[in-house]
């Protein structure tokens, strides 16, 4: 196992380095040079940006502006999509009122919402909040339908049997086995959110990391581009390693998807 | 009569739902004029314009059906594209080992970085025309599917793989005739759950960078302060994304007969 282990690892790393190679081999050819900039480079300026400012502020402070608007929708998504999820999962008549909306607001994609959003709220934080949290409180509601559905049938059969109240059996039940699911609702709308929040950053803010990538694209500086990508990567691989350890902890009972 | 009620009755508070909603959307707008038309339009208002944008080009020199053409021809050609590299990439992560290690560390990372960001690249690389789009609906397109008919070839049950080397088949005959089989319905999954992306995709660069589509429709109306084009772009944006999840729904019914994930 451990040797396998050390293969894989070995074999990523080759990998890893062999694309960093290349990279920097085509950064220094003539024609390509001017569309990629040298790997280096990029590292460099992501580690002086933690130092001098872009525009008004480092790169943590980018950083930093991004997920406070991400944690605020967010959080308030994940509070109202799980009520709702499980008002439309558990209830028939909360399920044929809500419903039709749900759908029609499914299909629009989060990122359409950007020019309502500003025209409602302005270009101030309140509307990358609203955003965030449109593009967020659907897929948490989502997975909690679905976790409310899935339970077993048997279970609440045989908790009616026992003789439980239909609040037991929610409570005791319904709701206990619905939570793996809405974990990894929570999981994929974090990632979704901060893929959203660069998108409406890049469409209206003066901060950012979203921003930071929209003005290296409009001063043709394809460093700073590159730079932003990889700090909006290497984010988001963060979030979700917290994510999943969090899963790891607070779900250890259930070992969803193993 | 009371027989009929009690079985559609879901179905009509739905209905009854939708109108109360209408009905209220209405009276505020229109009755108690509460909201001004820049920030919420009443329905009639809305469906007018829906009308009226059908062959008017005011204010953004398309009509709502030119708009519609040019982000579907976007959609279509690079979610074709990254459909038709993804999968025989995502088959062959998953069934050679080596590959897998190989690429496997630098592909999460990829993965990691939401396809909007690829934007600026692609903008300075390739300008704002229908290629730069079309690359952009590619880079977001191609990671879903690579993720998702990964896993689906992974999820290959190890019997079915172990009867087919008893009975002395080949690894190629066992890809071909029990791993991919048996990741069809992942393999339909992934291509739902990458139309959407691609759906968003679309919108995204038309917001940033373009001359046509939906997405810079709704951007020009609000810089007119055009709500009510605004909603009417996103309601054409639904629509539209739930009308082609519908059509692959049907074909992936054709492919899977009877089974269900």
């Amino acid at each position: 196992m451990k040797k396998n282990n050390l293969k894989k690892i070995i074999w990523g790393a080759s990998g890893l380095l062999a694309v960093l190679i290349i990279w920097y081999i085509a950064s220094q050819r003539e024609t390509l040079g001017k569309l990629l900039p040298n790997p280096f480079e990029v590292f460099k300026f992501i580690f002086q940006s933690f130092l001098t400012p872009i525009g008004q502020n480092t790169m943590m402070m980018h950083i930093l502006w991004s997920m406070s608007r991400v944690m605020t929708g967010y959080i308030l998504a994940c509070v109202v999509g799980v009520v709702l999820g499980f008002i439309v999962g558990w209830f028939k008549v909360g399920e044929a009122i809500i419903k039709p909306f749900y759908l029609v607001l499914k299909s629009i994609p989060s990122i359409a919402w950007i020019p309502l959003a500003i025209m409602w709220f302005g270009i101030g934080e309140e509307s990358k909040y609203f955003i965030i949290f449109i593009a967020t409180m659907l897929i948490v509601m989502t997975n909690a339908i679905d976790g409310v559905l899935d339970v077993n049938k048997d279970y609440i059969g045989v908790a009616r049997m026992l003789g439980t109240t239909e609040k037991q059996i929610f409570f005791k039940v319904v709701f206990p086995s619905a939570v793996p699911q809405i974990f990894s609702g929570l999981q994929v709308a974090l990632s979704a959110a901060w893929a959203t929040v660069v998108a409406a950053e890049m469409v209206r803010s003066s901060e950012g990391v979203g921003w930071v990538i929209l003005i290296g694209q409009d001063t043709v500086n394809m460093v700073q581009i590159f730079a932003g990508i990889m700090v909006i990567g290497v984010i988001g691989l963060i979030l979700a390693s917290i994510m999943r350890g969090v899963e790891a902890k607070l779900c250890a009972w259930n070992r969803r998807g193993k | 009569m009371k027989q009929i009620i009690k079985k559609y009755q879901y179905q009509l508070i739905s209905i009854i739902s939708i109108i109360i909603f209408l009905i209220l959307w209405w009276l505020l707008c229109d009755v108690l004029n509460v909201f001004r038309t820049t920030i919420l339009p009443s329905p009639i208002k809305v469906f007018k314009s829906f009308i009226i944008k059908l062959t008017s080009t005011v204010p953004d020199g398309g009509t709502l059906i030119k708009h519609i053409g040019s982000s579907l021809v976007v959609v279509i050609s690079g979610y074709f594209i990254g459909v038709a590299i993804g999968i025989p990439t995502g088959v062959f992560m998953a069934w050679y080992k080596q590959i897998d290690h190989l690429i496997r560390p630098l592909f999460d990372f990829i993965r990691t970085i939401p396809g909007v960001a690829w934007i600026p690249v692609v903008t300075v690389w390739l300008g704002i025309d229908l290629t730069a789009k079309a690359a952009i609906i590619f880079v977001n397109v191609f990671a879903a599917t690579v993720v998702n008919v990964y896993s689906g070839i992974k999820q290959t049950d190890e019997v079915q793989i172990w009867v087919a080397q008893i009975f002395g088949a080949t690894k190629l005959e066992i890809l071909r005739k029990v791993a991919i089989p048996s990741a069809l319905p992942y393999i339909f999954t992934s291509l739902k759950v990458s139309l959407g992306m691609a759906w968003l995709g679309i919108i995204a660069a038309e917001l940033l960078a373009a001359q046509s589509g939906l997405g810079y429709m709704i951007q020009v109306a609000r810089n007119f302060g055009r709500a009510d084009l605004v909603i009417v772009g996103m309601l054409t944006i639904g629509l539209l994304g739930a009308v082609l999840t519908l059509i692959l729904e049907a074909v992936e019914r054709i492919f899977i007969k009877g089974r269900k994930l």
